[in-house]
């Protein structure tokens, strides 16, 4: 599904917000964008995210911000450890219409960090714990954001060299609470 | 670079032993810009490391990373150390729900005005009910 020409969209599905392109009922929807390692232009996949997730699937507003700092997330440890300068990084949207979205970024290895499937997996467990206590200025990304708003978060090692990270989404997970939006929750804070 | 901005005003305070800000926080920071960014409240904190109390508007803040967050979160560390406070008004759901899901409304009090955020602000130490 690799696209030559770099943000450019494979599906015509991903020209969003015009009804004639909405996707079948049961066919899953499926993008992938080519991206070089600049955070630049990870600033454009956030928004393409919103406008997917608004447009295209059922999911709610509140859903549609989060997906977009899982996928900056995503795309920001793959460009800064995955990936060396100059060379590309794949973000895949999967959408099963009312029933789950799968985002999977893609590098090539070749970054500053290189690290296995298996350290990755062992790292988010360990940042995970209740007990670990965050530090640093990063860190939080895929501990905390990435893990905590999706119910699927997987690692593996490519042919490449490079790691694919592939998360998914539940629209129905039943433990998803039918209304979190902060401002209502009264856990969250007290504002008087 | 996505455009960010940071501008600064002055809280005018009966105390004359802090010295309080108002920092409004414009767009998006992210990858692109936020170490950029992140200079401007250390250049702050380096002026004032005693005593700094900081209100930072999100009412125009669109967007933040997990690095903005961990910046957020050295500032607190740093400024309470001296002895300051840090209160965040105005935020949008957004953003609410970021710092919710990194757990910093636990330490930084979020408040939906500014006159609220102001009260808190410069209120006696241990007259924070939050």
């Amino acid at each position: 599904m690799e696209n030559q020409n770099p943000t450019q969209m494979q599906n015509p599905a991903a020209t969003l917000g015009q009804g004639p392109s909405q996707p079948q009922e049961n066919k899953p929807m499926r993008i992938s964008i080519t991206l070089p390692t600049n955070a630049y232009f990870v600033s454009g996949i956030r928004d393409f995210t919103l406008g997917l997730i608004r447009n295209m699937t059922s999911f709610s507003e509140q859903w549609a911000f989060r997906f977009q700092s899982v996928v900056d997330e995503l795309c920001n440890n793959a460009i800064e450890y995955g990936s060396r300068p100059g060379e590309d990084i794949i973000i895949t949207f999967v959408n099963r219409s009312n029933e789950s979205i799968e985002i999977s970024v893609q590098d090539t290895g070749t970054g500053k960090s290189k690290m296995s499937a298996a350290d990755l997996t062992q790292l988010v467990k360990e940042r995970r714990d209740p007990n670990y206590v965050h530090t640093g200025i990063r860190g939080r990304g895929l501990s905390k954001i990435v893990s905590e708003w999706t119910d699927e978060l997987e690692f593996k090692d490519n042919e490449n060299g490079g790691i694919l990270v592939k998360i998914k989404k539940y629209l129905k997970d039943p433990n998803t609470p039918k209304s979190t939006n902060p401002l209502e929750n009264p856990t969250h804070v007290v504002l008087n | 670079m996505t455009q960010a901005n940071i501008t600064i005003e002055d809280i005018q305070v009966s105390n004359d032993d802090i010295v309080a800000k108002l920092v409004k926080f414009q767009g998006q920071l992210d990858e692109s810009n936020v170490d950029e960014k992140a200079k401007i409240i250390y250049e702050l904190i380096e002026q004032t490391p005693q005593n700094l109390y900081l209100l930072f508007d999100f009412e125009e803040l669109e967007y933040m990373n997990s690095k903005s967050i961990g910046y957020l979160t050295d500032w607190y560390t740093k400024i309470t150390e001296g002895g300051g406070k840090i209160v965040i008004a105005k935020t949008r759901s957004n953003i609410l729900d970021i710092l919710q899901v990194v757990g910093l409304t636990q330490l930084i009090n979020c408040y939906a005005t500014m006159d609220e955020a102001k009260f808190a602000l410069l209120q006696p130490a241990g007259g924070d009910e939050n």
